[in-house]
């Protein structure tokens, strides 16, 4: 058991499809994810399922691993598992960062009605895909990802798995933006589609991830003085970052109310 | 109904207390880090309120956790006030607001009883914290007679 404990999900999932299943049914997405190198052990404990149903999940595991036999689980359940709340609080800092999602996932909800009618041989399309490059690279990277990568990640052990995959995706996220450009440069309007696409698929399941997951887990693993120190620090990138948002706050209503115009003619 | 008084001073008697009264006491080491600790003794120019994680406490509240010193108050600089019988509470609103923008402290942490006169303490500090030009977490946490946590949130 403990080779499985401490081998990454999505190794585990191809070898064992079951156990996929058993994981979405205690709400544990990792089906859906790309990466995949979270181990199995970090997985339950980062999930802060009440010990009964940590108990329950891994002897279901286990029986799908060793089907012909009792296994004795050497998986010490987490002992600060706090009970389920009902709905997530979060920390000042950490609240923080949950309102700047809410800012970027305005912007992936408007991805689909901006692709429906691109055609990047236009002047005003191009001009509308660069304005949302704009706000993912200065919004949702320079400024969110930062205040992520260069701060809140910064606080715990570079080498876990957990934080590596967020990062990553934040890198998959860059390829696309990439992509987005030189689709744009090259006049290809399907490939400027299929990335701002993916750029949408991506950071959805990531931001859910983070709200969901990761930031609880953080929240709970901080002391009360780094939760100060983060609050300073944030405030300060916040002061910073002062016009960027600003601007971007404002494309993004821009953009909403555009849409909505269009809708209605 | 009949008239049953003031919650925060009705009276309660806790016999059956899970320890045992021959256990051997293990010595709780003291975590206080100053003196003195009242909040209308106490200044924010203190060296040790300077950046620190500060816990504001309801006077009752070290009486009736069994491990105030170790949980709580560990690490932390230390404020102690009754929101139900002090005087002058302006003078604290003001005390409160020096913590956060002259001592720029850390953090502030709100220990009150559960009694509804308590919560007094939780909103001199939020006065406090509004009318401040900086911005700091403040946590509160709400403990029982008997010395259970019922509550412990961000504001
Ligand atoms: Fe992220
Ligand atoms: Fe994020």
């Amino acid at each position: 058991m403990e080779k499985y404990l401490n081998k990454g999900i999505k190794a585990v999932i191809t070898e064992f499809p079951a156990i996929g299943a058993i994981l979405d049914g205690y709400n544990i997405g990792c089906t859906l994810c790309g990466v995949g190198t979270c181990l199995l052990k970090d997985i339950v404990q980062v999930h802060n399922l009440s010990p009964e149903d940590e108990h329950s999940l891994m002897a279901r595991i286990s029986s799908v691993i060793y089907p012909d036999r009792e296994v004795e689980m050497s998986f010490t359940p987490s002992v600060n598992a706090a009970p389920k709340p009902r709905s997530i609080t979060y920390s000042p800092p950490m609240q923080g960062l949950v309102d700047e999602h809410t800012v970027i996932k305005r912007v992936l909800a408007m991805i689909p009605v901006i692709i429906e009618t691109l055609d990047v041989s236009r002047y005003d399309d191009r001009r509308l895909v660069l304005d949302t490059v704009d706000f993912i690279r200065s919004y949702a990277d320079k400024y969110h990802h930062a205040k992520e990568e260069e701060i809140l990640f910064k606080e715990f052990d570079p080498n876990l798995e957990m934080v590596k995959v967020f990062n990553e995706d934040h890198m998959i996220g860059r390829g696309h933006v990439k992509a987005i450009l030189e689709g744009l440069e090259k006049n290809d309007n399907q490939s400027v589609k299929e990335h701002l696409i993916g750029y949408r698929e991506l950071l959805t399941g990531h931001i859910k991830r983070e709200d969901e997951v990761l930031y609880p887990w953080m929240d709970r693993n901080l002391s009360i003085t780094q939760v100060g120190s983060l609050s300073a620090m944030f405030t300060d990138v916040d002061r910073q970052f002062m016009d960027v948002r600003e601007k971007q706050e404002a494309f993004v209503n821009r953009l909403e109310e555009t849409n909505k115009f269009e809708e209605v003619r | 109904m009949a008239f049953e008084g003031c919650p925060g001073s009705k009276m309660a008697y806790f016999e059956d207390k899970e320890v045992q009264d021959d256990a051997p006491e293990a010595k709780v080491k003291s975590r206080l880090r100053q003196w003195p600790v009242q909040l209308h003794l106490v200044s924010p120019m203190a060296p040790y309120f300077q950046g620190a994680d500060v816990l504001l406490s309801a006077d009752c509240v070290a009486y009736a956790l069994g491990n105030f010193h170790g949980d709580y108050l560990k690490g932390k600089a230390l404020a102690i006030a009754c929101p139900k019988l002090d005087a002058e509470q302006d003078i604290y609103v003001e005390k409160i607001k020096g913590l956060i923008e002259d001592a720029k402290i850390n953090t502030l942490t709100i220990m009150i009883m559960q009694v509804p006169c308590c919560s007094g303490l939780l909103r001199l500090a939020e006065t406090a914290a509004q009318s401040a030009g900086r911005k700091v977490p403040i946590k509160y946490i709400v403990v029982g007679v008997q010395g259970e946590i019922l509550q412990e949130a961000w504001v």
